[in-house]
């Protein structure tokens, strides 16, 4: 007669996608489970995989910027414009200060919304559907701002090759300040819900572990790497733009779990919000805002900026005609996704989706 | 000069030293408009890689990202080069190798750096699939995107959806579909791509001013 044996004894295999209600986008995990403890994660992904960089040898130069902006829609600005800084970097083209400040504008809201997003999937992945209802709507200003300033909601067109494609006026000026410390009130309230709520710690602090040697190992980048205290910013450490004559501080948490990821991200809205007041404040009212149509020589070049995920790396080969012969980008997901193996070892298999959010993916940025 | 940019020349500083203690090339540097500095290498000898991949793993540096490629735009496309993308805090730097021997063109085999730098894993086993590169000790070799049933390098030998539906690409397409199948453009077709509906527009040169990057020894 066969026993029955204890569902903490068994071993077994569970797959998890590519498509499954707590995934945003497709991929696939093979868990092996010892009762409900993760033992180890195959990852098998490929399932959006566009051959986006092989499009782009076959686009001019120009047509690229509209490509780059279309790989993913929450890092929809960091594309496009470290492409363009990539290809200044190779023909040595000056951005005028007050463009730089722009394109500041615009990478910073859009790091407000794209964090305020992810954490909102955090507390839906946890069932607090309040508060997921009221950071949707806190990011809705955000959204509201974007689609003033930019007349999108996503994919906000601000870039070109040598400067932006929009200017700011001081109603807007003064509409993004109003937004802003609208947005700004209701963050520290969330910043201290997840300092408080029980629950929300119970199910967020040491779940999802990894430590700062593992970081560095596996290269990871952006909030991943500074909620387990690897104090690493592109923004501070190789500065682009005018990064370097503003003030901010970079976050970093030492719970090295999904909570510090969170509160890496709620944390930055914060120093993004002192970024977009000092701009608003001291805005360079001289300037052109783009430049004419420029040469590209042949040649190689690199660049990189801090997207919200983290560092976003830019390499363009080109032969001297008006398509490179090579484009290759590197998006931040895909050196974070190799820390999910170490995230989830011995977890249980409840908190799987919860750590898989917890590094922000972007399934779209990393098949390209 | 503020302390960042301090702490870039000092860092550029031991670069420059520990590279000079090695039999690699001369780096070569470069800087764009925001005071970044960049570190160009190019290796002569596949085999030296792994030495590279050793000085930099003691230089502290994070591998960003690897750039397979080919040098030219022909359909044969034999002659590819890998670009492995590092940063040292604040300098980034470069380090080419082209992997065909020079006579023959026949491709050569990668040392895998995934022993220095675990993260070059993924990278590495991107670039087997799309570019068809054989490495040697990869640890973990399998697909990343493409499935199991499909070549290693089929991308580059497709001629893609938006090729076909380019207007201006017929010309070139019905060409390099000659080519793969009978391996020549017969003349016949030659004749007919001079009549006026196959005429390429000639683009006419622009004048443009030189880059300003500027480029330091």
């Amino acid at each position: 007669m066969e026993t029955k044996q204890p569902l903490e004894q068994k071993s077994f295999s569970l797959p998890l996608g590519p498509i499954h209600v707590a995934l945003e986008e497709p991929m696939y995990f093979k868990l092996d489970l010892e009762g409900e403890k993760v033992k180890h994660v195959d990852i098998t992904s490929g399932h959006v995989h566009r051959g986006m960089e092989s499009i782009a040898t076959k686009r001019n130069f120009f047509q690229n910027v509209v490509l780059t902006e279309r790989v993913c829609s929450l890092c929809s600005n960091s594309h496009p414009l470290t492409y363009c800084m990539v290809i200044e970097n190779l023909a040595g083209i000056e951005v005028s200060k007050r463009a730089q400040a722009l394109r500041i504008m615009a990478e910073e809201i859009k790091r407000v919304a794209s964090h305020l997003f992810n954490v909102a999937i955090l507390t839906h992945v946890v069932g607090y559907k309040s508060l997921f209802m009221h950071m949707m709507e806190v990011r809705e200003i955000m959204q509201d701002v974007k689609e003033t300033i930019y007349g999108n909601r996503m994919n906000i067109s601000a870039n070109c090759i040598g400067g932006v494609k929009y200017s700011i006026n001081l109603e807007l000026l003064d509409f993004i300040e109003k937004s802003i410390a609208r947005t700004e009130k209701h963050i520290k309230e969330i910043i201290d819900i997840f300092r408080t709520d029980k629950m929300l710690l119970r199910r967020t602090t040491n779940v999802g572990y990894i430590s700062a040697e593992d970081v560095i190992k596996y290269g990871l980048v952006g909030p991943v790497a500074r909620g387990s205290n690897v104090n690493i910013d592109t923004r501070r450490d190789a500065p682009y733009l005018i990064y370097d004559e503003l003030d901010f501080d970079v976050i970093t948490e030492t719970g090295c779990d999904v909570h510090s990821r969170a509160m890496v991200r709620l944390r930055e809205t914060l120093e993004s919000i002192k970024i977009i007041k000092q701009l608003i404040r001291n805005m360079p009212e001289e300037g052109e805002l783009h430049v004419l149509l420029p040469h590209i020589p042949a040649g190689e070049a690199m660049a990189r900026s801090e997207a919200p995920r983290g560092e976003l790396f830019y390499y363009v080969h080109t032969d001297g005609t008006d398509m490179p012969l090579r484009l290759k980008w590197r998006v931040p997901s895909y050196m974070n996704w190799e820390g999910l193996g170490v995230m989830m070892k011995d977890c249980e298999v409840a908190d799987v989706a919860l750590i898989v959010n917890s590094i922000d993916p972007c399934v779209s940025c990393t098949e390209r | 000069m503020n302390q960042n940019q301090n702490n870039t020349q000092e860092l550029v500083e031991l670069i420059k030293d520990t590279f000079e203690k090695t039999d690699f090339p001369k780096l070569t540097w470069t800087t764009n408009k925001y005071n970044n500095m960049y570190a160009w290498l190019r290796l002569e000898n596949v085999s030296d890689l792994t030495k590279a991949a050793e000085v930099l793993q003691g230089l502290h540096a994070r591998l960003c990202t690897v750039s397979a490629y080919t040098e030219d735009r022909s359909i044969e496309a034999k002659r590819r080069a890998i670009a492995y993308h590092f940063a040292i805090k604040s300098v980034l730097l470069c380090v080419t190798i082209q992997i065909y021997d020079k006579e023959t063109l026949e491709p050569l085999e990668v040392p895998s750096i995934t022993p220095y730098f675990r993260n070059a894993d993924w990278n590495e086993r991107e670039f087997m699939e799309m570019y068809n590169i054989k490495i040697i000790n990869h640890p973990n070799p399998k697909r990343l995107f493409l499935d199991e049933s499909l070549d290693a390098g089929i991308m580059t030998q497709l001629i893609p959806f938006s090729s076909m539906v380019h207007g201006t690409g017929s010309k070139d397409l019905w060409e390099q579909v000659m080519l793969e199948k009978i391996g020549h453009v017969p003349a016949s077709f030659q004749e007919q791509c001079k009549e006026p509906s196959f005429t390429k527009v000639e683009e006419t040169a622009k004048e443009a001013p030189k880059p300003q990057t500027e480029e330091k020894e």
